[in-house]
């Protein structure tokens, strides 16, 4: 114990950072696994919290779904299916792309991660884009939650069924729903800068790699509830 | 410090050792993805009654444990983190039980009230209910049949 303590007074006295190991071991750590780990720990912790926040949601989502099955099969009727569809696959894509620039990442290929991670960055805007484009619809369409579902019959899906009266309770969960999840997506866009340009200033090896793992676990979280908010939404 | 008792016994170089699965592997968990995606779009124009829910759901989680367990590495990971996931998800499970168990039996028979509440007003379900008379309830309480009927007074 002393002589840590002395060792601890005269990496300050050398006024050096490279007490132990490398620079990016931060100095409370004892090896590169023990940071790594910790690191590890505290992202699945804050995943938990993400999910347990979600999960609200989606038991608004079954209470209202059981209590009013044919106004939620009419109304997820207006949502377009190959716009989901095709955010779904885009989604699934940049989550394979996040998971091989990790990959690329633990074998220290420095460019192949930047690509992967530009590649996931780029999904993440398409499906923002495509995200833009159905809820313009919606809002043209008077598609809205709650007090402001006002629906107009010229811009509905022709041949879905009638709208009830109560169909704003579905809008609502609607937005709600795919509006935290696409500040998520928003959210992922910009930690996956942050870890982009980290990755081009040469910062990360085969041996230090946390960061591109971490944020990757993020935006493997953003698929994951995606996967189930498509199928929950646009196939009633 | 080496001597501690090694949680990951090839570990106490104290290097990280990540697993690295090949991009083969990967390619291939994106495409079975990709397999359940269309399988539950094609699931959406045939109709399962109330299967519809249930096979949505079970697609859906096959395609979420895919992602956890290859894509977030849970697989190989430190088992401690699959513990919290896999904690989080039963508290999920709790929540929906219990809130779901309160909604769906909101018209049901109370058996302690005794009465059928309306879910959307609270007030007793006309039908279904005989007013106990005199004799059945045998004077267990002093209540008289008109008030023994209604929930009793909230103060």
């Amino acid at each position: 114990m002393s002589s840590e303590a002395t060792a601890a007074a005269d990496a300050h006295d050398d006024h050096g950072h490279g007490h132990h190991g490398p620079k990016w071991l931060a100095h409370h750590f004892d090896t590169p696994a023990q940071q790594f780990d910790a690191a590890k720990l505290g992202m699945w912790v804050f995943l938990a919290q993400e999910l347990l926040f979600f999960s609200g949601l989606f038991v608004a989502y079954g209470v209202y779904r059981s209590w009013y099955p044919e106004m939620f099969f009419a109304a997820s009727h207006q949502l377009d299916k190959i716009m989901g569809g095709a955010n779904t696959v885009v989604l699934l894509f940049s989550s394979f792309t996040a998971a091989m620039a990790v990959r690329s990442a633990q074998l220290g290929k420095q460019k192949a991660t930047g690509n992967f991670i530009l590649i996931t960055i780029v999904c993440a805007c398409f499906f923002l884009v495509v995200k833009y484009l159905e809820y313009t619809h919606k809002i043209h369409a008077g598609l809205l939650p709650g007090r402001y579902f006002h629906p107009h019959a010229e811009h509905l899906v022709a041949g879905a069924p009638a709208l009830p009266a109560n169909a704003g309770s579905f809008f609502g969960i609607y937005f709600m729903m795919t509006g935290i999840h696409g500040i998520h997506v928003i959210i992922g866009i910009g930690v996956l800068i942050w870890v982009w340009i980290r990755n081009n200033r040469g910062e990360f090896s085969k041996e230090y790699f946390t960061p591109v793992d971490i944020v990757a676990l993020y935006w493997h979280l953003v698929d994951l509830v995606w996967i189930y908010l498509f199928p929950l939404l646009y196939l009633v | 410090m080496a001597t501690q008792t090694p949680a990951h016994p090839h570990k106490d170089d104290g290097a990280v050792h990540a697993h690295i699965s090949s991009t083969a592997f990967y390619v291939g968990v994106f495409l079975a993805l990709i397999a359940l995606t269309i399988l539950t779009v094609g699931q959406s124009y045939v109709d399962l009654g109330r299967m519809n829910l249930i096979v949505v759901i079970l697609i859906a989680t096959t395609k979420a444990s895919l992602v956890v367990t290859f894509f977030m590495h849970l697989r190989y990971d430190n088992k401690f983190n699959a513990l919290i996931f896999v904690s989080c998800l039963f508290f999920i499970g709790v929540f929906f039980a219990y809130t779901l168990n309160d909604t769906e039996r909101r018209g049901e028979l109370d058996a302690d009230q005794n009465v059928k509440v309306l879910p959307k007003t609270g007030e007793d379900a006309p039908g279904g209910f005989v007013q106990p008379t005199p004799a059945a309830a045998g004077g267990e309480h002093g209540a008289t049949p008109a008030s023994s009927g209604a929930a009793p007074a909230a103060h």
